[in-house]
């Protein structure tokens, strides 16, 4: 591989890895600070994909815009999503992980049949300004689209960093698996914590859904296939940080991105979950992980 | 009128009776222990003053009208009652700092959490040194330091100490006691302390309750039951 082509792919790596820490910030909160198995988490995001696409046609909204004022209504799906498990599963303890995985495969299927029946099988797409373009800087093409995703990824990511460290709230959201009786013992009420920081997480998923169809056309069978790289993402960083999701995030976009560009391009799929097997053996607390 | 009072109180787990009728009562400005050997109530009798477990009858009281005992941890706190948990439960991975920031987390305490926040500093300069460092990085003692500070953010009236000298060293355990006299001295704060170390809470009580498989069996001023036969009989079984 020439030098060019390398650094060709390590630049569209850094973007791509941008925005896969768009889509695994908020199950970087949801699971790996909440406990919570939310499988659902690609699905809920290509809900968002598809509300600003819906945004689009009705208002002629921008995608990104869609995202923000999606959030609000998104927030509200968590809490009642979240309170749902809780009440069925999370509360009655000992096997709720699993059955919790159940419960959130369940909702994947169904978010993805409601998509069918809403959308049918073809895919969408939204216009922006910023698609279809590309930044030309001597030999390289950046394309607008994963800037803009790489850009509200880390708006993303540092919006959250300072809720989780600057509020009352998000430092107990953090405490809240380590310890919930210490938490209840601090005059926090250890579900009504869980429920605002899985409403959190579930808001970021609608303005990272709306970077799902920047990046590229969707379809209601999308979701699939980011569940293993986001998941691969949030346990690579050691769960529940921040930082350490992007960082995941961008080491997967580039290792990715330069398989792809290789003689051993099929392999690219693996990547993420060959990763994930060699850094659970080798620093089981993940790379970045406290 | 007393600040804490408890009337025949029952609790357990389950098909398990742990306390069988205890009655004790806590004035303002007092530090009363909790003595006893392992297993005979005194975390019981904790918990169910923190709101971490439900009675099964009897009655908790604060200033005599206020009733506890059926209300969740959260709401216990807010009434002005912290405890300072058994094994001390901070959180592992937060820094000190953060730790006791989270102590504030009642909107009512918020508002004073930086002043709080440099008392605790005051009173263990050995904390700020390590503000920036994981709770769970420190030694035994400590984390129990830390354990204290973060109970008293919440700014409480009446402070609960759960075991304090469990798995520390002696000499440590004269320091956590030191610190509390210090706190007695400087706050003039309401504390129930359960304790199995009778010569260490004998320091700084001024009332002890003596529990045994869950009754209230002595109870006096601290020097009575230093003096008393039947607990050195109970205490040392000689």
């Amino acid at each position: 591989m020439d030098l060019e082509l390398l650094i060709d792919a390590l630049v569209a790596g850094l973007l791509l890895g941008g925005f896969y820490g768009a889509l695994s910030l908020g199950l970087a909160i949801a699971f790996g600070l909440l406990d919570v198995p939310h499988i659902a988490h690609p699905a809920f995001a290509l809900l968002g994909a598809y509300g600003a696409v819906l945004m689009q046609g009705w208002f002629g909204l921008d995608p990104v815009l869609s995202g923000l004022i999606l959030a609000l209504p998104f927030y509200a799906l968590g809490v009642a999503v979240y309170s749902f498990y809780h009440t069925t599963f999370e509360r009655r303890g000992t096997d709720a992980g699993l059955r919790g995985l159940a419960f959130f495969f369940g909702v994947a299927f169904v978010a993805e049949v409601i998509l069918i029946l809403l959308f049918g099988i073809d895919q969408r797409g939204v216009r922006a300004p910023y698609i279809g373009r590309a930044l030309v800087l001597g030999e390289f093409r950046l394309p607008w689209r994963m800037l803009v995703a790489s850009g509200v990824a880390l708006a993303i990511a540092g919006a959250m960093a300072l809720w989780l460290s600057r509020t009352y709230v998000g430092r107990a959201v953090q405490a809240v698996a380590q310890d919930a009786t210490a938490l209840s013992l601090l005059g926090a009420d250890p579900v009504r914590v869980k429920r605002i920081g899985f409403g959190i997480a579930t808001a970021s998923v609608a303005l990272s859904g709306a970077l799902l169809v920047v990046v590229g056309p969707v379809e209601p069978g999308l979701a699939r296939i980011y569940i293993g790289k986001v998941f691969a993402i949030v346990v690579l960083a050691g769960l529940g940080s921040v930082g350490g999701t992007v960082l995941a995030a961008l080491l997967l976009g580039v290792i990715e991105s330069v398989m792809l560009s290789s003689p051993v391009a099929s392999w690219t799929p693996a990547v993420a979950f060959g990763l994930l097997l060699a850094v659970l053996g080798l620093r089981p607390q993940g790379l970045f992980g406290r | 009128m007393p600040d804490l009072s408890v009337t025949d109180l029952h609790a357990g787990y389950g098909a398990v009776r742990v306390l069988h009728g205890v009655s004790l009562n806590v004035r303002h400005g007092e530090t009363v222990a909790l003595l006893g050997t392992n297993g005979n109530g005194k975390s019981t009798l904790m918990k169910c003053l923190a709101g971490l477990l439900r009675p099964s009858g009897g009655q908790i009281l604060l200033d005599g009208k206020l009733e506890l005992g059926d209300v969740p941890p959260q709401d216990v706190v807010a009434a002005g009652i912290s405890l300072v948990p058994e094994g001390r439960r901070l959180f592992p991975r937060l820094s000190v700092e953060e730790n006791l920031v989270l102590g504030a987390f009642r909107s009512e305490a918020r508002a004073t959490m930086y002043e709080e926040l440099e008392k605790a500093w005051e009173t263990f300069p050995v904390l700020r040194e390590k503000r920036r460092q994981v709770a769970g990085s420190l030694s035994g003692g400590q984390q129990q330091m830390v354990a204290i500070a973060r109970a008293l953010m919440a700014c409480p009236r009446v402070l609960l100490v759960d075991e304090p000298s469990v798995g520390l060293a002696p000499i440590l355990v004269a320091q956590v006691i030191d610190i509390l006299a210090q706190l007695k001295a400087e706050r003039g704060l309401t504390v129930l302390m359960a304790e199995q170390n009778f010569q260490q809470a004998a320091r700084i009580a001024d009332r002890g309750y003596v529990l045994v498989h869950g009754e209230v069996a002595f109870n006096g001023s601290m020097a009575e039951l230093t003096e008393s036969e039947a607990v050195r009989v109970l205490y040392l079984g000689v």
